[in-house]
């Protein structure tokens, strides 16, 4: 899970990797719960289309950022769109399905086993098959390398003996032991402690680096600018050329043992300013689109365009209020109930989001979205809309209401005065200045003074909402199907080692015990209730308010098959091997 | 005339100087580069004091103005970037982009800019200089991404149907994949047709009414009366007594236009996907580990000192044009 900040930055947002076992029927039937339009003939609305398809040809694919470096393990290259270049260039253990379900790319890993619990070992059997672009055999090494590198131990260094900088080390901290065995195709890890997401190691956001180019070139450096040590794949394609702000060019990599891919070449051309896509569109310069924020005006274009695709979907980014526990009026739960209670979820749902789907209703679940097979509507009638009930809890909280249609607090530094808060986002952001402006008036009705006060996204997220500096802040959240980084948002925020991400001062050890359960537990059904039963105590709470999804616009030209769109944080090359001109 | 260069030079350097310095405040105090990295779930404090190191976050700010000041006067270096790239080699390539683009933009919308200024002037109020006026009043006042997206929609794609095959393109600076330096220069052409002609049209439309003006100030003077009286061709009359003296306006606004356009000409690069130096400053102002303080550094020394060096080619070229400036 991350946090959204701006445009360019879904950053966090995603990671993602590809197989080359699935079959299309299987894909296909995976996004069944897809919504989406077509102008399409002969495509199921927003499932792609199949068929058979030919060997060779070119799809460009526009995106609106670059990268600023090849290693998307590395804090500051960890960006969406490299996840996304990078799906069929290096290994993952296992692939997120449009169905947001992990599963084993057999290509690469032929089996992957819990086979202890205590102290709980995986064993990975590597394909024997499995090589490196330049004929090193991919093993054992690579994982213990790869290991280190994310461990967070200081034991461990990148060249020269400087600290290795990766992004996230959740999981890779709690791992013991990594050796290998029979000729290192045989991987056995052994964890300190029981790690519930175990599938999420060497997965998603964390491909394999080939070590042996790693150890030479460096970690932390090695990969930032384009050449020989970017270029080498383990996947079925690999880059041919990179030109900054132009394109990025991957070819079929010869090397690769699996099924080769059908295109004989995925561009990936940046287009920064996503109104300048249809253009390239119409022109035939770019095949497939998935802009950043989907608008209305860029729905209208692409649909307008013959013979092309386009599907809208419930993505796994949502918008949503915190308050701030530290603020002594928000400190009470039958305030942040109030406000809760205030707020026309429907009414932004209508104004935002139905000009594009009208799949998309208020989120009753922070944890798991809709479209999860884990998703329960946790709410107990929380997140409803009901003003009366709002009023009366901030009667029953001590205020009085004044002549001017606004509270006065019994107590407190505003005592006697309009009670007045202030809510937060980043300046500059259509959607949610537009969640604010309704939110203002829907507080307002229940008689709480909201002041907006906006700050750059770097100001928001460096400064404001660490320091805890905000009322109520708004912004996005995007899920991850890997649950346990959600921890460190909502555990006691007293525990500033585990629990940094926690920046609403919120601290309930009931929660702290479920997620110490959630995850350590090897049982995914069990896991997934206990995550429930987190969000149903989060809903009791009211430590967030969740308010909607974002929609996320695909299109592609539809004369390419197999594009299946995958909202997960995964996107949509997660398949691109499999797709090809018609 | 050489002291005049010398005393030009020290100020401009002097003015790049104090420039730098408050940018370089200015900039590292307007957000936190780890930003992104510090809410990013799972990310240790220990990953994060190191990336501050890495960057040296954790330096005084004039120590670390200091550092990046004595690596370009000892070194020659512009430093690096926060995504560690070599922020000279980065500026190499992104001038490369714009000059691509600025070049044949700004002469063609002088050798047009002249010829319709010129034009509008001598048949002032006549057709031709209502048609010139409107015309340039119609470019002048359309914002760049408009004009770009008109000539997307209605240009590119309806010639390429007409063709029946791509012969303009909307994006980038060429197609990946060509072969033979032949194609690879047509393909760089036909890329290059829409953002030349839309940054054209724009710049042109404002230089012609400058160079109009100017025409008419010297048309109406009383030396051109003069040489008129004296029997002079109206061809002589116009192209060397009264042209060259109206030119020396122009030469001020082309020279600094020029020089601001080096700088990037953004929203042109920005619509038609061509990276240059005004996305390059775009990027270190919102880009990944942004505000990146060596890459706006970078751009405002070539930036600046275009600027600069420009100025003093125009006072320059009044000498040139002018023989009174040039014996002063």
């Amino acid at each position: 899970m991350g946090r959204v900040r701006y445009r360019s930055y879904r950053g966090y947002r995603g990671y993602r990797g590809c197989t080359s076992t699935l079959t299309l029927v299987a894909a296909a039937a995976l996004v069944g719960a897809a919504v989406g339009c077509s102008n399409s003939t002969g495509s199921a609305p927003g499932t792609g289309s199949g068929g058979p398809v030919k060997s060779g040809g070119t799809l460009t694919f526009a995106l609106d950022e670059d990268v600023t470096g090849f290693n998307s393990i590395l804090e500051g290259d960890n960006e969406f769109v490299l996840v996304e270049m990078q799906d069929q260039t290096l290994p993952r253990v296992f692939v997120v399905q449009p169905n947001l379900k992990p599963t084993l790319d057999t290509q690469f890993v032929t089996s992957a086993t819990v086979t202890k619990t205590n102290p709980q070992t995986i064993v990975y059997q590597i394909n024997p098959k499995a090589v490196w672009s330049d004929g090193v055999p991919i093993n054992a090494d690579d994982f213990v390398y790869n290991w280190h590198a994310e461990s967070g131990n200081p034991a461990y260094k990148d060249v020269g003996g400087k600290a290795f900088l990766p992004i996230a080390t959740s999981g890779y901290n709690q791992i013991q032991s990594v050796t290998g065995s029979n000729g290192g195709k045989t991987v056995t890890v052994v964890m300190s402690k029981p790690y519930g997401d175990w599938q999420s190691l060497w997965s998603q956001n964390t491909p394999l680096l080939p070590a042996h180019i790693a150890q030479t070139v460096g970690f932390d450096s090695g990969f930032q600018n384009f050449g020989p040590a970017s270029q080498v794949s383990g996947g079925p394609y690999m880059i041919q050329s990179y030109t900054k702000g132009e394109d990025l060019v991957e070819v079929r990599n010869p090397h690769y043992w699996g099924p080769p891919g059908n295109l004989s070449k995925i561009v990936y051309r940046f287009i920064l300013a996503d109104s300048q896509q249809p253009p390239a569109v119409q022109n035939g310069e770019v095949n497939l689109v998935n802009p950043v924020i989907a608008s209305i005006p860029f729905l209208d274009t692409v649909k307008s365009i013959p013979n092309f695709t386009v599907s809208v979907q419930p993505s796994l980014q949502f918008q949503h209020i915190d308050f701030n526990e530290s603020n002594p009026y928000l400190k009470l739960a039958s305030i942040r109930h109030a406000i809760a209670y205030g707020t026309n979820r429907p009414e932004m749902i209508s104004r935002i989001v139905t000009p594009l789907t009208t799949q998309i209703g208020p989120l009753q679940n922070r944890i798991f979205m809709p479209t999860e097979s884990s998703f329960t509507d946790n709410s107990n009638g929380y997140g409803a809309f009901d003003p009366a009930k709002a009023k009366q809890l901030l009667q029953q909280a001590g205020m009085t209401m004044g002549s001017d249609g606004y509270f006065h607090p019994n107590f407190g530094p505003e005592k006697g005065q309009d009670f007045s808060l202030s809510i937060s986002t980043t300046a500059g952001v259509e959607v949610r200045a537009e969640i604010e402006q309704l939110l203002q008036a829907n507080m307002k009705a229940i008689g709480i003074k909201l002041n907006i006060q906006n700050y750059a996204a770097n100001t928001l997220f460096g400064t404001i909402g660490p320091k805890g500096e905000f009322d109520i802040i708004e912004f996005a959240w995007v899920i991850s199907p890997f649950k346990s980084v959600i921890k460190s948002v909502y555990c006691s925020y007293t525990d500033t080692g585990d629990c940094q991400n926690n920046w609403d001062h919120y601290a309930n050890p009931t929660v702290d015990s479920l997620f110490t359960q959630a995850l350590t537990s090897m049982d995914p059904a069990q896991a997934a209730a206990l995550y429930n039963q987190i969000d149903g105590q989060l809903w009791t709470d009211m430590v967030t308010l969740p308010l909607f999804q974002a929609p996320d616009l695909y299109g592609w030209s539809s004369s390419y098959a197999n594009v299946i769109p995958n909202t997960s944080n995964v996107g949509i090359p997660w398949n691109a091997n499999q797709w090809g001109a018609k | 005339m050489w002291a005049y260069l010398l005393r030009r030079t020290a100020a401009g350097i002097l003015v790049l100087l104090v420039l730098s310095f408050a940018m370089f405040i200015l900039v590292a105090l307007s957000g936190d580069p780890l930003a992104q990295l510090r809410a990013s779930p799972g990310t240790s404090p220990a990953t994060i004091a190191a990336a501050a190191a890495q960057l040296h976050l954790n330096q005084p700010l004039v120590e670390r103005y200091w550092g990046w000041l004595t690596g370009l006067v000892l070194h020659g270096s512009l430093g690096s970037s926060y995504t560690g790239q070599p922020v000279g080699s980065q500026i190499a390539q992104r001038l490369t982009v714009t000059l691509k683009l600025v070049v044949p933009a700004v002469l063609l919308s002088l050798l047009i800019g002249v010829v319709v200024g010129v034009v509008s002037a001598v048949r002032q109020y006549k057709p031709v200089d209502h048609i010139s006026t409107g015309l340039a009043y119609l470019f002048f006042s359309t914002p760049v991404f408009v004009l770009g997206l008109l000539l997307k929609d209605f240009l590119a794609v309806d010639v390429n149907k007409a063709a029946g095959h791509t012969l303009l393109y909307t994006v980038g600076e060429s197609t990946p994949g060509i072969n033979g330096s032949w194609n690879v220069f047509v393909n760089e052409v036909q890329h290059a047709v829409l953002p030349v002609l839309t940054l054209t049209l724009i710049t042109y439309a404002t230089w012609s009414r400058f160079q109009r003006a100017a025409m008419l100030d010297v048309l109406n003077a009383d030396y051109i009366r003069l040489a008129r009286a004296k029997g002079l061709s109206p061809r002589r009359v116009l192209f060397v007594h009264a042209l060259r003296n109206a030119l020396i306006p122009v030469t001020t606004i082309v020279a600094i236009d020029f020089a601001a356009l080096l700088g990037g000409a953004l929203v042109t690069e920005i619509v038609f996907s061509w990276y240059g130096m005004g996305q390059y400053l775009y990027n270190g102002l919102t880009g990944a580990e942004s505000p990146d303080v060596y890459a706006v550094q970078g751009w405002l020394m070539v930036a600046g000192t275009a600027v600069i060096v420009f100025n003093i080619l125009a006072d320059l070229l009044y000498g040139l044009l002018d023989p009174r400036v040039r014996y002063a």
